[in-house]
C-alpha cells in the first residue's frame, strides 16, 4: 500500500477478525503478565538502571549528585580493599559449590534408597529444616555453638584434647567458620535440588547397565551422573549466585573482619554506601558485582557443554 | 486457554477496553503493594513515611527499642497533654548503634522523608550540619531567652560548649542538647563481697582493679568483659591512662601512642590471664551478673532498664572506671535539631523548648529513659536516682572530665578502623604496637 492511494486506518474496525483476535491474546497475555512485569520493572530493572546512573555520579544521600564520569570505576582499580573482598568472595564461592553439590549429592543417595517411611521422610525433613530458619537466628544460634568459652563446639575439642580457636576473632577462622555454618543452613535446598534430580534417573537405564554387568560404582559414574548433569548444572548455578551474594551472617556475626577476613563484596558495597556513605562507588561496586556474575555464569554455560548430558 | 471468540470464557468474549481495564487493575496492584511498603519499619504510631514538608503533623524521628519507645511513647503523650493543638508524630527507629540509627536517617532523607526534628547522637550532628540540612536555632533561641537561659544555666558548662565547638561546622547553633552518656563501672556488690575483694571506690586504680580481678578468678567469675567497642570498652581505658584515639580538633590520630599501646596491652591481658572472657562468643552479661560467674559491666545508664528487668537493681552500684593516670569517660549526646526543609518550625520549636523543660527532663527520667538528663537539677534528683543503683550520680559527674566520643566527617569508619584493630590484638593475632600503628595510619588518611 502507497500513501495516497488509500486514506490512513486510523481504527481497526476494518481489520480482519483473526489479526483482531491475535490482538486480544497479545493484550490477554499482557494483561496476565503485567503484574510480574510492573514487580519487575520496580524492584529489578527500575533500580538496576538507577544504579548505572548512579554510578557515575558522587552522591553521599544527604546532599544533591555530583556527576563525576567514570571516576567511580577508575577507583575500582585502586581500592586495596576490593581485590581481597573479591578474593574472599570467590573463596567463600568456590567452598559452598564445592561442598553443597558434593554434600547434599551424597545426602540425597543415602536418602533415596527403600527405608522405613518414617525415617525417609524424618531424615528428609531434618536435612531441610534449617533452611526454613532465618539467618538472624541461625547467626546468633551458632554465635552460641561456636563460643571460644562455652561454646558446644569448645567444650566437645577440649574434651579430646584440642584448643578450639577463637572461631570469629581468629582471622584464620573466620572465614571457614562462615562457609560451614552456610553448608549447615543452606543444603535442605541443594538436597532437595539433587533429591529430585535422583529421582529422575530413569529406572530402566539402571537395570538395563546392571543386566549388562555393571557395577554400582559404574552405574553412578556412568548412569547416574550422566542424567543428573542438568540438575548438577542448575545446583552448581543457583549455589554460585547465592554465595556470591552473601551477606546476612556477615553483618550479623563479623562484619566483614577481623581484619577483613569475612569481608565479601556485598558486604564491602554496604559499609561502601551505606556506612561511608558513598552511593556512587557503591553503585559502581554492584554493577562489577552483576558483570562478575554474569560473566561467571556465562564460562559455566559455556562449560556446561562439555559435560552437561541434554536428553 | 486463549481469549478468542472461537474459545470464550464462559461464553463471554472479552473485549480490547475490557483488556486494558483490566491491565490497568493489575499494574495498579503491585504499585499499590510498593507505595505501603513506604511506611517505616520502626513506626510507633502506625503513620506513614512522614515527610516533613507537608500535613498538619509535626514528625519526630527517634531512636529506640521497644522498651524506650514505650518512654518517648508516655513522654509524647506528656507534650500532648501541654500542647494539644500540635500533632505530634514520633517515630522510633530501633537502630542497634547511633551509626546505624544516623543512616536510617539519611536514606530516609534521600527518599523524601525528611522529619521535622531528628534526635542526633555526637556521632552525626556535626555531618549532618555540614550539609546544610538543619536551621540554624539562633533566631528562635533569641525569641525565647528566657527559656534557653534557664536551661544552659541548668546543664554541665562542658555541654554547651561542646553543642558548638563539635555539633557544628561554621560556629552557629543547630541543636539543642539533650541528654548524655557517660561510661562507669557498674558492679554487682554481691558477687564482689562473695569473693573477698575490696569494694571499688572513685579514684581507684588499675592496681586495684587486678588485685580485685585476682580475687574474684579464684573465686571462678569475670571481672569484666572485655571487647572492642569504641565507647564502652577502647575509649574508657584510653582515657583512664592519659590517651585518646583521636587529638581535640579531631584533625590527627593519636591512636599508636604509648599511653593507648598500654592500654590495649592491659585489655589484652586480662583475656589471656582469664579475668575477662575471650571475646567473639556470645557472652551475656546480664546473665552473667545474674548467675554470679560475672562481677561488672562498663556502662553508662542505658544498663539501668536490664538491671530493672532482672532485679538486680538493689544489688548493684556505680563508681567511675578504674584509672592509670587520672580519672577519664567518653560522652556521648543527643541534640534536637530542626530541619530546614520543615514546613512547621515553629511546631517544631515548641516541640524542643518542652523537651528543655524542667518537667518533661523529671518526667522522662522518671519513666525510665536510658541517657542522663542534660539538667543538673534533674540528674541529683530522684527522678533519676530512684529505682537506680546505688552511685548513679557518677554517671552525671563523669562529664566533668569526659571527652567527647570522636565524631568526624567519615565517624563510622573511623570506629571500625578502631575497632579492628583492637580485636586484633585482643584476639593475640597482632602485637598491640602493630596494630594500633597500621590502625593510626588508616585514620590518618580517614580523617
Amino acid at each position: 500500500m502507497t500513501a495516497g492511494l488509500a486514506p490512513p486506518v486510523l481504527v481497526d474496525a476494518g481489520a480482519p477478525p483473526r489479526r483482531r483476535a491475535r490482538r486480544r491474546q497479545t493484550l490477554a497475555g499482557l494483561a496476565f503478565l503485567s503484574p510480574a512485569l510492573v514487580l519487575f520493572l520496580v524492584f529489578i530493572a527500575g533500580p538496576f538502571a538507577f544504579a548505572i546512573f548512579l554510578s557515575v555520579h558522587s552522591w553521599d544521600l544527604l546532599t544533591p549528585r555530583e556527576y563525576v564520569g567514570l571516576e567511580n570505576f577508575r577507583r575500582l582499580f585502586s581500592d586495596p580493599l576490593l581485590p581481597k573482598a573479591m578474593l574472599n568472595t570467590f573463596l567463600f564461592a568456590l567452598a559452598s559449590v564445592v561442598t553443597h553439590v558434593f554434600g547434599a549429592l551424597l545426602l540425597a543417595l543415602a536418602v533415596n534408597r527403600p527405608m522405613n517411611r518414617f525415617v525417609s521422610y524424618f531424615t528428609r525433613s531434618a536435612v531441610f529444616f534449617p533452611y526454613l530458619l532465618s539467618w538472624a537466628a541461625v547467626a546468633l544460634l551458632w554465635k552460641y555453638v561456636l563460643d571460644p568459652t562455652f561454646g558446644l563446639v569448645a567444650y566437645y575439642l577440649d574434651k579430646i584434647g584440642i584448643d578450639a580457636p577463637n572461631w570469629f576473632v581468629d582471622p584464620s577462622w573466620s572465614l571457614p567458620a562462615i562457609i560451614g555454618i552456610d553448608f549447615w543452613y543452606t543444603i535442605g535446598f541443594t538436597f532437595v535440588i539433587m533429591l529430585a534430580g535422583l529421582q529422575t534417573v530413569p529406572s530402566e537405564l539402571v537395570e538395563a547397565a546392571r543386566t549388562d554387568g555393571a557395577n554400582r560404582r559404574q552405574v553412578f559414574f556412568h548412569v547416574t551422573i550422566p542424567m543428573m548433569s542438568p540438575v548438577l548444572f542448575f545446583a552448581v548455578i543457583i549455589t554460585f549466585i547465592g554465595a556470591f551474594q552473601i551477606f546476612d551472617p556477615i553483618q550479623i556475626i563479623t562484619k566483614g573482619g577481623p581484619d577483613d577476613a569475612t569481608m565479601t563484596i556485598v558486604m564491602y558495597l554496604y559499609q561502601t554506601g551505606f556506612q561511608a556513605f558513598q552511593i556512587g562507588y557503591a553503585s559502581a561496586i554492584a554493577i562489577l558485582v552483576f558483570i562478575v556474575i554474569m560473566a561467571v555464569t556465562g564460562l559455566q554455560f559455556l562449560l556446561a557443554r562439555k559435560w552437561v548430558y541434554e536428553r | 486457554m486463549r481469549f478468542t471468540p472461537d474459545h470464550p470464557t464462559s461464553g463471554t468474549s472479552l473485549s480490547r477496553r475490557r483488556l486494558l481495564q483490566l491491565m490497568g487493575a493489575a499494574a495498579t496492584v503491585p504499585v499499590l503493594g510498593a507505595a505501603a511498603g513506604c511506611e517505616s519499619p520502626g513506626s510507633t504510631t502506625g503513620g506513614g513515611g512522614g515527610g516533613g514538608g507537608g500535613g498538619d503533623t509535626l514528625t519526630f524521628v527517634y531512636r529506640g527499642d521497644a522498651n524506650q519507645q514505650e518512654a518517648f511513647n508516655k513522654l509524647f503523650a506528656e507534650f500532648n497533654k501541654v500542647e494539644p493543638d500540635i500533632k505530634l508524630k514520633a517515630q522510633g527507629i530501633a537502630a542497634d548503634t547511633w551509626g546505624d540509627f544516623s543512616n536510617t536517617v539519611a536514606t530516609r532523607i534521600a527518599g523524601g522523608q525528611v522529619p521535622d526534628i531528628i534526635q542526633i547522637a555526637t556521632e552525626g550532628q556535626r555531618i549532618f550540619a555540614s550539609k546544610d540540612l538543619l536551621e540554624p536555632l539562633e533566631p528562635y533561641m533569641e525569641r525565647d531567652q528566657d527559656v534557653v537561659d534557664d536551661y544552659f544555666a541548668d546543664i554541665d558548662p562542658n555541654l554547651v560548649e561542646w553543642n558548638t565547638k563539635y555539633a557544628s561546622h561554621d560556629g552557629q547553633t543547630y541543636y539543642i542538647p539533650g541528654g548524655y552518656n557517660t561510661v562507669c563501672f557498674w558492679y554487682n556488690t554481691e558477687t564482689w563481697a562473695a569473693a573477698g575483694a575490696t569494694p571499688p571506690a572513685p579514684g581507684w586504680t588499675w592496681d586495684d582493679f587486678l588485685t580485685a580481678a585476682d580475687k574474684l578468678k579464684a573465686a571462678g567469675v569475670y571481672i569484666l568483659p572485655i571487647g572492642s567497642d569504641p565507647f564502652t570498652a577502647i575509649m574508657p581505658w584510653m582515657l583512664t591512662n592519659g590517651g585518646s584515639p583521636l587529638d581535640e580538633d579531631w584533625a590527627t590520630p593519636t591512636f599508636d601512642t604509648a599511653q593507648s599501646i598500654e592500654s590495649l596491652q592491659f585489655c589484652r591481658d586480662l583475656i589471656a590471664n582469664g579475668y575477662a572472657p575471650e571475646p567473639g562468643g556470645a557472652f551475656d552479661a546480664g546473665e552473667a551478673l545474674t548467675k554470679g560467674t560475672l562481677a561488672a559491666i562498663a556502662g553508662g545508664r542505658w544498663p539501668v532498664i536490664d538491671m530493672r528487668r532482672l532485679e538486680l537493681v538493689d544489688k548493684m552500684a556505680i563508681v567511675p572506671m578504674p584509672q592509670k593516670t587520672g580519672p577519664g569517660s567518653p560522652v556521648g549526646w543527643d541534640a534536637w535539631p530542626i530541619t530546614k526543609a520543615s514546613e512547621k518550625k515553629d511546631a517544631a520549636w515548641t516541640f524542643i523548648k518542652f523537651m528543655m523543660s524542667k518537667e518533661a527532663s523529671e518526667f522522662y527520667a522518671s519513666i525510665g529513659g536510658t541517657i542522663v538528663p542534660a539538667r543538673l537539677s534533674v540528674a541529683n534528683s530522684p527522678a533519676f536516682t530512684d529505682d537506680a543503683p546505688e552511685g548513679t550520680t557518677a554517671l552525671s559527674e563523669a562529664i566533668s572530665y569526659a571527652t567527647p566520643v570522636p565524631s568526624p566527617d567519615r565517624g563510622a569508619e573511623v570506629q571500625t578502623a578502631m575497632i579492628n584493630a583492637w580485636d586484633k590484638a585482643l584476639s593475640g593475632n597482632e602485637s598491640p604496637e602493630t596494630a594500633l600503628a597500621q590502625a593510626n595510619e588508616e585514620l590518618a588518611g580517614l580523617l
